[in-house]
């Protein structure tokens, strides 16, 4: 009992911490804030099918760009309450994790790569070219915000306090999907597909879970960008951006929701601080992946994790040596 | 209401481009057989052979186009082999697929950036490069188009050829079945790995020099043709070398007479959508090949 009160007493602090640094920083950081706050919910949201279950989802953008254009059509065009858009961001994710769910069963590795890549690319298109719908390459504006009962965000920026919210839930509902036994059998279903489904689980209602928890996540991220940023364009929407999300799980920590922080944060602010670098940074960061990738494939946090547990068992058997 | 229309016209572009795909899917084909390894990164090997043949040997240089496609080929196949020992076969020992698949995009990345950075940003064209065009009765033919066609009718028959008759050809195919027994037999897997990629970066050197006049060289000429090649190999038999050229010509077939029914814009979807129909409904593509 003790412990949890001590650790929902940090977290607090994190959190506080969080929100100072935010409002001691300039508009800029805050904006590079704002925007590592859906980044998070996205990468969040792809832990459950790439990281965690191991198919590579490389549509990850258009099962954002399907959700901020939902979200936006539907505040704006057919005038909805910006809440009950948002929950029916629900139903978006729901359906688009059907869609992408049913072939993933019947493909691997490297087919369903390019099936994810072709659905995002046929988003793309469609949001691209159906101009009295989504506005096309002139974009789509006005998107309505989410509004709580004491709190009304006056500028862009202060957005942020409602996309905090929106992280933390999202962070905790992940921990507690990621440590539970649907958390235990995707893992199960990366590792050895075939000894999972002799041990008895179902691969294809996992598959399809795995995906529906993206895609919903995805959608709820859609509603986050929409209304953060109130103007849609299909140009932030192209596939460099799904391998940014890869990247940020990649080298954050495969499986794991702290993993998911740290890389969302890394890629977001990364390239802010080596700008100092000029022309280099992106070689350089990209040249630090493929290190990564070859030498510490699994991501930063697993790697904390190793060096924090060999500390602990050092300290242990110093204890007892002492002792 | 197709009266008007030249049919031929389509067809002819139509096939060029689809052989333009097919080198594509072959050249993934090749590192796939050799590796398992899906080469994310072609598309930076094609802009990377444009660039040296376009910006350095016939702008920077000024050597004769002859000698520049030879040196292009030349530093493509010593730069196969260094990425080939340097990324490559450290990715392909690793535990899941998705480790490799994510380092050959951030390389794709990185080959990018460089290519970015070295002939810098604005395309340029390639003048004088193959811009004539041949006309018979209203289609034009640009002569790209036909050498497009024989250059890849010439490697279709060339690799076959290699892979038949000579040693280091047959290697490649014992490894690309089973490297263990492979390496039993005294093959050297890793030599093996590295001359392949090789190859491979040598085919899309090539395709870069063919899609010069196409596209013009710029960072972003090869993006749409790189994942039409992809899904080329996958709708024409995942694996297999005759299956590219076919689904190859197929999807630039499809592609042309596409627009016909709806706008152009749509276009680019028609690759995609037929991959996706295909994976759905039959994943052996056209021609059954064993992996699917």
């Amino acid at each position: 009992m003790k412990k949890t009160v001590v650790a929902l007493f940090g977290w607090i602090l994190v959190l506080a911490l969080v929100v100072l640094i935010f409002r001691f920083s300039n508009v800029y950081v805050q904006s590079i804030m704002n925007m590592l706050m859906y980044n998070i919910v996205l990468v969040l949201g792809l832990n459950f099918i790439t990281g965690l279950t191991g198919q590579m989802n490389l549509g990850t953008v258009g099962m954002l760009a399907l959700g901020a254009y939902a979200y936006g059509i539907l505040t704006v065009t057919a005038g909805w309450n910006p809440w009950v858009a948002l929950f029916a961001m629900f139903a978006v994710g729901f359906a688009v994790g059907r869609l992408l769910g049913y072939p993933s069963l019947r493909l691997k590795g490297f087919y369903l790569s390019l099936t994810t890549i072709g659905f995002s690319e046929i988003i793309r298109l469609l949001i691209t070219n159906i101009e009295p719908l989504t506005g096309g390459t002139m974009g789509f504006s006005k998107v309505r915000r989410l509004s709580v009962w004491f709190y009304e965000s006056q500028t862009k920026s202060d957005y942020f306090y409602i996309l905090l919210a929106f992280v933390v839930i999202a962070t905790v509902v992940a921990n507690r999907i990621v440590n539970s036994k649907w958390g235990r059998s995707f893992k199960a279903v990366r590792d050895n597909s075939e000894a999972a489904e002799a041990s008895g689980i179902d691969i294809s209602k996992l598959k399809v879970m795995a995906f529906t928890l993206a895609a919903v996540y995805a959608a709820i991220g859609g509603a986050m960008y929409a209304g953060y940023n109130t103007y849609l364009n299909p140009s932030g929407f192209t596939l460099e951006y799904s391998q940014n999300y890869v990247a940020m799980l990649m080298i954050g920590g495969i499986g794991t929701v702290p993993g998911c922080i740290i890389g969302a944060t890394i890629v977001t602010i990364l390239p802010e601080l080596l700008r100092g670098f000029a022309d280099y940074y992106w070689i350089m960061f990209c040249t630090v992946c493929i290190v990564m990738a070859i030498l510490v494939p699994d991501g930063l946090w697993p790697l904390i994790e190793k060096v924090f547990s060999r500390l602990r068992d050092f300290i242990q058997s110093h204890k007892s040596k002492v002792a | 209401m197709f009266s008007n229309i030249n049919l031929m016209q389509f067809v002819v572009t139509g096939i060029a481009m689809g052989f333009i795909y097919s080198l594509v899917a072959t050249e993934y084909t090749l590192i796939y057989n050799a590796t398992g390894l899906v080469n994310f990164a072609h598309e930076s090997f094609i802009v990377l052979g444009a660039y040296l043949f376009g910006g350095t040997f016939v702008r920077a240089f000024g050597l004769p186009f002859w000698l520049a496609i030879v040196l292009t080929i030349v530093s493509m196949g010593i730069f196969g082999i260094l990425v080939s020992t340097v990324v490559l076969n450290p990715l392909r020992n690793l535990q899941f697929i998705t480790y490799a698949m994510f380092g050959t995009m951030m390389l794709s990345r990185i080959l990018t950036e460089v290519a970015r950075l070295a002939w810098g940003p604005i395309p340029f064209a390639v003048p004088g490069f193959l811009r004539s065009s041949v006309k018979f009765g209203s289609t034009f033919m640009p002569s790209s188009y036909i050498y497009i066609i024989a250059v890849s009718l010439l490697i279709v028959i060339g690799l076959q050829v290699f892979f038949k008759t000579t040693k280091m050809g047959k290697a490649m195919i014992c490894v690309s079945q089973n490297k263990d027994a492979a390496a039993l037999m005294g093959i050297n897997v890793t030599r093996s790995i590295n001359l392949t990629v090789a190859i491979s970066a040598i085919l899309c050197g090539i395709i870069g020099i063919l899609a010069t006049p196409l596209f013009n060289i710029s960072t972003g000429m090869a993006a749409s043709a790189a994942l039409k090649g992809f899904c080329a190999g996958v709708i024409g038999g995942f694996g297999s070398y005759p299956g590219a050229i076919v689904g190859g010509i197929l999807i630039g077939l499809l592609e042309q007479f596409g627009t016909l029914l709806f706008p152009t814009a749509y276009k680019d979807v028609v690759a995609f959508a037929v991959m996706i129909l295909f994976l759905l409904v039959r994943p052996s593509g056209i021609i059954r090949a064993k992996k699917a």
